[in-house]
């Protein structure tokens, strides 16, 4: 089943530009790296939080968007706690989630095809230097975004599946068929971009 | 028009899928019919060079599916068993449009060729919807008008009204009919084909009938034994 990550909407942040959100997602990728002071980030953070929850996502969606990314910084959160202490622990985490948030409010705001169209044109200056075709990397970096709710639908399927017959869910049932039908996939979506003549040039 | 087969083989690894074949298509409405597994869809992926010969050539329109392969790609279009396959962007007018760029067209070109496709198959009110929240007929038709806007001189449909209700199978038999372009037909729904102009029916990897479609839907029902 085919979904798409964007959210209907008519926000102030819907209406920006997508090329100044990148710009303003690879500005604050950059600067936040140098801010190490929770006073500073935190803010930030909540900045962000504020504008990912008046996109008009429900809560449930919201959450689900990016409670993936909790068990990693988790993770790192207590690691980096464990060998260089708690302010840079709380840094850390901040730093990420708020990135998180920001990306996430991003591809609320912007279709696929704006997105394939944004970063083909960003992408062109490299093409002309014959260093890359601008097209095919969008088309790489649109369909990771169209794929990214399509495997989290077949995870839910395979994961159902193994209920419906009476079956503990382990990993190597779980994830074994979704790599499969997620290659197999691949392949026929692939031979359908072939087929539409989408890489003609 | 024409497709031309010179002794074609197809194979994949140690297994035959295609025996020698030696044929011409001219016709405007082309049915290919047969049991599962008996060669019909990698026949029909021949022409527009999604399958490559293993040995022999296919030419269409006198361009070489092999040599010329994104020639032909312009030259026929294909409507893949499940369109959900075939659409890759999830907003409807996206998906249209996407198989449009890269061809050196305006986005005010894109935009006006994609609306009068829309119009064209009677689903302009679809344009802003998802494309995972479409009916089987509706998806179906988008599929067919997503490769109609890049304007390809044959259609091939594989299965195109597989798991569809009555309605929706109306929906889709009315949008092919009213299609100018050359359409082959790979159906196990007989009466889609029945008033085609030539039909071929495959069996175990070789073409076992070619001709009306009275008479090859005829012999392929003594084949299934029914």
């Amino acid at each position: 089943m085919l979904k798409t990550l964007y959210v209907e909407g008519a926000t102030p942040f819907h209406r920006v530009p997508l090329r100044a959100k990148l710009i303003l997602l690879m500005t604050a990728s950059i600067v936040l790296f140098f801010v190490s002071s929770p006073a500073i980030l935190a803010p930030v953070f909540l900045a962000c939080l504020c504008l990912y929850l008046t996109l008009g996502l429900s809560w449930r969606d919201a959450l689900g968007r990016i409670g993936w990314i909790g068990f990693a910084v988790l993770v790192l959160a207590l690691a980096t706690w464990f060998f260089n202490g708690l302010n840079e622990a709380i840094a850390l985490s901040l730093r990420i989630i708020t990135l998180v948030l920001l990306a996430a409010a991003i591809t609320a705001t912007a279709t696929i095809g704006a997105f394939m169209d944004e970063i083909t044109v960003m992408l062109m200056p490299l093409e002309r230097r014959g260093l890359l075709n601008a097209a095919d990397v969008g088309l790489a970096l649109g369909l990771v975004l169209r794929f990214v709710p399509e495997i989290a639908a077949r995870y839910d399927n395979i994961r159902e599946a193994h209920r419906a017959r009476g079956l503990p869910v382990r990993p190597l049932t779980l994830f074994v068929p979704l790599i499969i039908l997620t290659l197999k996939d691949a392949d026929t979506i692939a031979m359908a971009i072939d087929a539409r003549g989408f890489r003609r040039q | 028009m024409a497709i031309e087969f010179t002794d074609c083989t197809v194979r994949f690894g140690q297994k035959t899928a295609l025996f020698p074949l030696t044929l011409t298509l001219g016709e405007r409405r082309i049915g290919i019919i047969g049991l599962n597994g008996s060669g019909k869809t990698t026949f029909a992926r021949l022409i527009n060079g999604l399958v490559k010969p293993s040995e022999g050539r296919v030419c269409v329109n006198g361009l070489d599916t092999a040599g010329d392969a994104k020639a032909v790609l312009g030259e026929a279009g294909f409507i893949f068993q499940n369109p959900q396959h075939q659409l890759i962007m999830p907003i409807v007018a996206e998906d249209i449009a996407f198989g449009l760029k890269n061809r050196g067209l305006s986005a005010a070109e894109i935009e006006e060729r994609t609306q009068a496709v829309l119009a064209r198959f009677a689903v302009s009110h679809l344009a802003k919807r998802r494309v995972h929240e479409l009916s089987g007929g509706e998806t179906q038709l988008v599929a067919i008008a997503s490769v109609v806007v890049t304007a390809p001189k044959i259609l091939i449909l594989d299965e195109p009204t597989n798991q569809l209700d009555l309605k929706n199978r109306r929906l889709v038999e009315q949008a092919i009919a009213g299609l100018e372009q050359q359409v082959l037909v790979i159906s196990h729904d007989l009466g889609l084909v029945a008033d085609f102009d030539r039909v071929l029916l495959f069996h175990e990897g070789r073409l076992a009938a070619d001709g009306s479609a009275e008479e090859t839907i005829r012999h392929y029902h003594g084949i299934a034994g029914c």
